[in-house]
């Protein structure tokens, strides 16, 4: 046989016993707590926590590159279309697409991954970002100005202030977002709760499955529930008038 | 462009600013080698074995698993993102080299692979002495009704459907060439990721699949392999993909420790960590300490 020309006097390996499980492991069962509990340290703790750091830089950084971005389109109206039209190309670019293209020039690191992950948070961010912007009834800006209050003070006083609610629900849309697409960035980093999925994938278990699964649900509504008790603590305003 | 060129950049930037304190660090004084793996199982295993025994014989290595699919890692390697990977004596013809005839033993599927690589600037080191070769599998009950022995006998039963992974349907192990060698025009493709198409066969979802020799999922199902009598799949032993410089750096340090690890994986062996990791549900890391240790290599 062609195998045994390549193992001519080979070494004859010791086979390790790797002892034994639980039925529902073996059988692949729906959900099984006792592998969960057991792998949780070393899988799913880990994941988890890197599925929040990526999510965390991504819609940080987008947000300190967007912000500044519809502040100026706010300003140079002339800008608002090509500025919109780059975030929504950006947008556009399938995850996998983009992650393969970004590889040969950063390599299968984290910058790779949060190059994709920001560019997928911008468009969100700068339109919900311009739209608050935006909102800010013009005989308001007028009254500000009558009043005596600069360009700077208007921006400062009143746009920037009543832009925050459309600002947070924009973050709200790139969180959830982004806790989604760190699941397929597991495809060049070995991080976040899509790794086990993907690890998964090979020889399917339902409980690895199931468990990054609901962990990853479970992040999307914290991190959404996180933000809106921000908003709400930024915006006491908007409380005081619903009570009023 | 003046504009966008500044975007990039400061993407760039900020995303480096960002991510620089997540960088992973490594244990240990010696040289550092980026070991890689790619996207399933057996891969882990064996990137978790090389990764461990370069570590007991005093390197830094750090570790990228998962890394898929071959043109991605590939690129990886060129790319100096990782300095090894095991990879498949006969993919490397057929999804790189793609030579118009395929050698016929598994001893010259070796020695081309490895001349090949080594004209871009890669080698290879031994090979292990087991295969894991793609296979047709189908249900042991069709096999028996049909009477199914080899491949082209899935004539018999007429319109069927074939599991396929996704970049594997035109390759030379592909469902193309499984069609155009068995004369199946009849069968038609379902693209599936690796690992989804054993439940499918199961469940009656699709008639035939592309398999691996290696897998323990093949011990589970009671499903049949068919012989590949048109000896389309080729030989598959597994070699790790190094760069030459760093042999030629590093010498037997290198070479040694990785030929010692090879040499012992039979396929008795194989299919005993890839149960372990894949039926057992234990991590590829334990899986590779268990099996080092108990042979004296750690």
């Amino acid at each position: 046989m062609s195998s045994t020309l390549l193992a001519a006097a080979g070494p004859q390996p010791v086979i390790p016993d790797f002892g034994t499980v639980s039925s529902c492991v073996r059988d692949n069962g729906l959900f099984c707590v006792d592998w969960f509990t057991a792998n949780f340290s070393s899988m799913f703790g880990p994941a988890l926590v890197q599925h929040v750091r990526l999510t965390v830089i991504a819609v940080g950084v987008g947000f300190l590159i967007a912000f500044p971005l519809a502040l100026l389109a706010h300003f140079r109206r002339r800008l608002v279309k090509p500025l919109g039209g780059l975030t929504s190309f950006l947008y556009t670019i399938p995850p996998m697409a983009l992650f393969t293209l970004l590889v040969p020039v950063f390599g299968l690191s984290v910058l790779t991954a949060e190059i994709a992950l920001v560019s997928y948070t911008l468009m969100v961010l700068f339109k919900s970002s311009l739209t608050g912007l935006g909102e800010v009834p013009e005989e308001v800006r007028r009254a500000g100005e009558g009043m005596g209050l600069t360009r700077r003070e208007v921006l400062w006083r009143i746009e920037l202030p009543l832009a925050l609610p459309a600002v947070i629900s924009g973050l709200r849309v790139a969180t959830v977002t982004t806790i989604s697409v760190v699941e397929v960035a597991a495809f060049i980093i070995d991080q976040g709760l899509g790794s086990p999925i993907i690890q998964g994938l090979q020889s399917p278990f339902n409980t690895q499955f199931i468990g990054a699964g609901l962990l990853a649900v479970a992040l999307a509504l914290a991190a959404d529930g996180l933000i809106v008790l921000v908003g709400r603590l930024l915006t006491p305003w908007a409380r005081t008038r619903r009570t009023v | 462009m003046r504009r966008r060129t500044l975007l990039t950049g400061s993407l760039a930037v900020a995303a480096a600013a960002g991510v620089s304190t997540a960088a992973g660090s490594v244990a240990g004084t010696g040289p550092v080698i980026t070991v890689g793996s790619k996207q399933f199982t057996e891969s882990w295993v064996m990137g978790e074995l090389y990764a461990q025994i370069l570590t007991a014989r005093g390197f830094q290595v750090v570790l990228k698993s998962n890394i898929g699919s071959a043109d991605i890692i590939d690129r990886a390697l060129r790319s100096h993102q990782i300095d090894l990977y095991p990879e498949y004596t006969g993919v490397i013809l057929q999804t790189f080299a793609m030579p118009k005839r395929m050698p016929v033993t598994a001893h010259g599927t070796y020695e081309a692979a490895k001349r090949f690589e080594e004209g871009r600037g890669l080698t290879l080191l031994r090979p292990t002495p087991f295969q894991n070769r793609n296979a047709v599998a189908v249900r042991t009950s069709d096999a028996r009704k049909h009477g199914l022995r080899t491949v082209g006998d899935l004539r018999r039963m007429g319109r069927i459907s074939y599991a396929e992974y996704p970049d594997n349907i035109t390759g030379p192990l592909g469902y193309d060439a499984v069609v155009k060698a068995y004369r199946l025009s009849a069968m038609k493709v379902r693209p599936l990721n690796i690992g989804l198409q054993y439940p499918a066969l199961k469940n009656g979802d699709v008639d035939a699949a592309d398999v691996f020799t290696t897998d323990p999922q093949l011990r589970r199902y009671d499903f049949t392999v068919l012989e590949d009598d048109q000896a389309i799949f080729g030989f598959q032993n597994v070699s790790p993909v190094v760069r030459r410089s760093l042999v030629e750096r590093y010498g037997r340090r290198l070479t040694e420790p990785l030929d010692a690890v090879n040499a012992l994986l039979t396929e008795k062996a194989m299919q005993a960590l890839n149960e372990a990791a894949a039926m057992m549900r234990l991590s590829p890391a334990k899986v590779a300490d268990r099996f080092l240790r108990a042979n004296d290599l750690k």
